[in-house]
């Protein structure tokens, strides 16, 4: 074969992440195939011929995607699971062969891989997995059989025969095998309309068989019409399938009839009259045709990239406001001009209400309810119990609450997770769960609820709970904790979210290849969320992820340290106080406030960040909470609160560490926005550090 | 060659792309839109939405997929090739190798050319554009 240029492109570039979330979409399609197809064979062991045809369809777009981008590992992976799926199709490969159960595994390995390449380490060629997976399949998979039998016996154009392919070959010789009718039906439309009309036209037909193929051919006014000829089976034959599909200017004639082996008998066949009389007819037809073209869905479907634009040109809005309203401000102090300055405050209040609706109504257009997701993790459940053969109840709830789409997206892997991880790890056997008096199917509760401007999913499973010991004993091997240590039972449980903890040495396949909870942390952190842990040894575990409704745009607590001005995520302000210095207390080098009988670590802000300390004596002091955590961040200003658009940051103020990003403030200029989660996190790994 | 008209006389020479996947026919927009600059690039992410979109414009190349929802690449190829109206229009089928059988099928029903998937850009824009060319020509 030629050598062929492979191109791998940037895995920044934008057809590189169209072709990520292209790719996401096609799995998911396969995914949702192939939990129908095991219904479907669990059912009655009859397959839909087009389910096993969409997820061949899938599997080509796949290997093409993938070979696009130089990724050759994916692209042969692709092409080992096309040809699994080729031959369940063309029935070369049973259903129940070897090689058709790899089908679920390969697809899987697929997405995670998938899943794998952002980290720049990874190969082009694919992991080793890859390889030990294609080898298998090749061993799996046969060559298929020549299969020639003619299809001269049918009565129909050659050109008609050539445009078949290969699959719809298949199909036909599958139905003549069977002993169905093989019939035409042709009709013809007007060509600015035809779908409707050829969509009924189809069910039609498909009501009394199956619709081998669909092929337009021009029609007697090639500038306005359209035919279309429609090779089916069915077990009428042409007179009766006439007669069923009520299609008046339908044209039904046979093609091949069971029993007939040699081509139909009818050379004299006046074709040409019936096609007239079937291009006539449309005419009264008409009117219907055209209302069909109103009947337009009133939905649009819209890049999520292209709501983004629309949100920062909002968020530009908002900081533009912001800057009008200074304006006005600075004309209102000045007697000279505060007519000028009273009117200008009145069209900022205006603007200022439809820039929020115009906010509002952006917002609203990214909502989705969680039912995907949660629809999703049904299917995960109901494939777990199948492979795992343990008996376990999804109760589901709230799953028309609503988030941003951009972090409905960005929850699916997370949930995963952690329902994975329930089912494989904290779910007990049923003799197990017998034993401990529990009911023998175990049960998982997803409850999503709106708090305010916060979404809560509760994810709660009625297993064993976390081993409190064994997460000690595995902390001290790691060297997290040292010997004799005690901690508090938070703090023990906080340590399941530590790089590369694990409580179970052999990571099980099913909880995500070594994918642990430091990484659920990590995808909640980069959505603004948090994640929360609470477990009852042999009552069982949940996980409460909190997350903001949107990322979009935020209400942001501008404070001042030194010369610096910041700005505080204000979802995560509880309140903030004025004190004085000499309330502060020390206690084994740190410092703690007094805050209503409870103590609350404090940070200062100048020192965080290396800043000359202004010494003053009547500081501000910002109560932070995230998840069950406090900290006060001493800060030398309140500048007050704003509306503002996150960006990421760009060059050397990039790494640091609690700097989330910035933001453009209107006439205060570029303002970095605090981490506020790695703040918090840092004082008390400090304290627990002291 | 000297200045070339075209179909429509307005010296912009008009491409249909015809793919399902929307990566792919982007990366198909962008390597043809490199043709040049009297050349405009129209989409269709199926074989209905092609035949929906052929009789608006005058086109002078029709680049398909084979393996789509709805109708497929073969059958599209056979109805502009058995239309007096699209006859004339030169087409490229471009799909992943391995089809040998549909690939001879496509040349058989009268495509022009057959490109084989993951597609090398230069290919593509020189099979075009000799496809191009002689269509001005034509």
């Amino acid at each position: 074969m030629a050598a062929r240029r492979s191109r791998p492109r940037s895995r920044r570039s934008k057809a590189y992440r169209e072709f990520v979330s292209e790719a996401e979409e096609i799995l998911e399609r396969m995914r949702s195939d192939l939990s129908d197809l095991a219904d479907q064979r669990a059912a009655d062991g009859d397959v839909d011929p087009e389910l096993v045809n969409s997820l061949f369809r899938s599997a080509h777009s796949l290997k093409g995607l993938a070979g696009m981008f130089g990724l050759d590992g994916l692209s042969e992976l692709a092409h080992h699971l096309e040809d699994i799926l080729d031959g369940m199709r063309l029935g070369r490969v049973a259903m129940d062969s070897p090689a058709a159960g790899l089908v679920d595994e390969a697809t899987a390995l697929f997405a995670s891989e998938l899943g794998r390449l952002d980290d720049p380490k990874t190969p082009p060629e694919g992991s080793e997995e890859v390889a030990e997976l294609i080898g298998r399949i090749d061993g799996a998979v046969r060559e298929p059989a020549a299969q020639d039998d003619d299809l001269a016996g049918l009565d129909l154009d050659p050109a008609l025969l050539r445009a078949l392919t290969e699959y719809e070959e298949h199909r036909l010789r599958e139905n003549m095998r069977r002993g169905r009718f093989i019939v035409l039906v042709e009709a013809t439309f007007e060509i600015l309309a035809f779908d409707e009309g050829l969509a009924e036209l189809s069910e039609a037909v498909r009501e009394s068989g199956e619709v081998l193929s669909t092929l337009p051919s021009p029609g007697a006014a090639p500038e306005s019409q359209i035919r279309f000829g429609l090779l089916a089976a069915s077990d009428l034959d042409a007179d009766a399938l006439r007669a069923r599909i009520e299609f008046p200017h339908a044209d039904v004639r046979p093609v091949w009839s069971p029993g007939a082996t040699a081509p139909a008998d009818r050379p004299g066949e006046p074709v040409a009259t019936e096609s007239a009389a079937a291009v006539a007819a449309p005419t009264a037809h008409e009117p219907t045709e055209l209302e069909s073209l109103k009947s337009i869905s009133d939905t649009v479907r819209v890049d999520i990239r292209k709501l983004d634009e629309l949100m920062n040109l909002v968020g530009e809005l908002v900081i533009q406001r912001a800057a009008v309203a200074s304006i006005a401000r600075r004309l209102l102090d000045d007697p000279a001009t505060t007519r000028a300055g009273m009117e200008l405050d009145k069209t900022h209040k205006l603007l200022d209400r439809k820039i929020q609706e115009l906010q509002a109504g952006v917002l609203e257009v990214r909502m989705v309810p969680l039912r995907q997701v949660f629809e999703k993790l049904s299917r995960v459940v109901r494939r777990l119990r199948r492979d795992l053969d343990k008996e376990v109840r999804l109760e589901l709830r709230g799953a028309d609450t609503e988030l941003d789409k951009l972090i409905v997206e960005e929850l699916v892997d997370p949930l995963m997770h952690i329902v994975r991880n329930a089912f494989d790890h904290a779910i007990e056997g049923a003799e197990e769960r017998r034993a401990a008096g529990k009911p023998e199917e175990g049960t998982i509760r997803i409850e999503a609820s709106q708090r305010g401007n916060h979404v809560l999913i509760e994810v709660a499973d009625d297993g064993r709970g976390i081993d409190e010991e064994a997460v000690r004993v595995r902390a001290v091997q790691r060297g997290v904790l040292a010997e004799g240590e005690t901690l508090s039972r938070r703090e023990l449980l906080d340590l399941v979210f530590a790089p590369g903890f694990s409580t179970r040495d052999a990571v099980t396949e099913t909880s995500g290849r070594g994918v642990g909870m430091d990484v659920v942390k990590n995808n909640l952190t980069a959505l603004g969320g948090v994640v929360d842990l609470d477990s009852r040894e042999g009552r069982g575990t949940t996980v409460t992820l909190t997350l903001p409704i949107t990322l979009a745009i935020i209400q942001a607590l501008v404070v001042g340290a030194s010369d610096q001005r910041y700005a505080i995520p204000l979802n995560s302000v509880l309140e903030t106080l004025l004190i004085d210095t000499s309330d502060i207390q020390r206690s084994e080098g740190r410092e703690i406030l007094n805050l209503r009988g409870e103590p609350l670590l404090l940070r200062r802000l100048d020192r965080e960040f290396g800043l000359a300390e202004s010494g003053q004596r009547k500081p501000h002091v910002v109560v932070i909470g995230l998840g069950d955590m406090r900290l006060g961040l001493v800060v030398d200003r309140l500048e007050g609160q704003q509306d503002t658009v996150i960006k990421p940051v760009q060059g050397p103020v990039q790494d640091v560490r609690g700097i989330a990003g910035a933001t453009e403030m209107g006439d205060l200029g570029a303002v970095l926005v605090l981490d506020m989660a790695a703040l918090v996190e840092d004082a008390y790994r400090r304290r627990e550090a002291a | 060659m000297g200045p070339c008209p075209d179909v429509e006389g307005d010296g912009v020479q008009r491409i249909l792309i015809v793919e399902d996947s929307a990566t792919m026919r982007s990366l198909l927009a962008s390597t043809l839109e490199g043709l040049g600059a009297g050349v405009e690039v129209r989409e269709a992410e199926s074989g209905f939405d092609a035949l929906r979109i052929l009789p608006r414009d005058a086109f002078d190349l029709i680049v398909t997929d084979i393996n789509m929802p709805d109708i497929n690449g073969l059958e599209l190829v056979s109805f502009v090739k058995t239309s007096d109206a699209y006859r004339e229009i030169p087409l490229i089928i471009i799909s992943t190798e391995g089809s040998d059988r549909d690939r001879a099928k496509g040349l058989e029903l009268g495509a022009d050319a057959y490109i084989v998937k993951p597609f090398d850009p230069d290919e593509l824009v020189r099979t075009a554009s000799e496809l191009l060319g002689k269509q001005r020509e034509g």
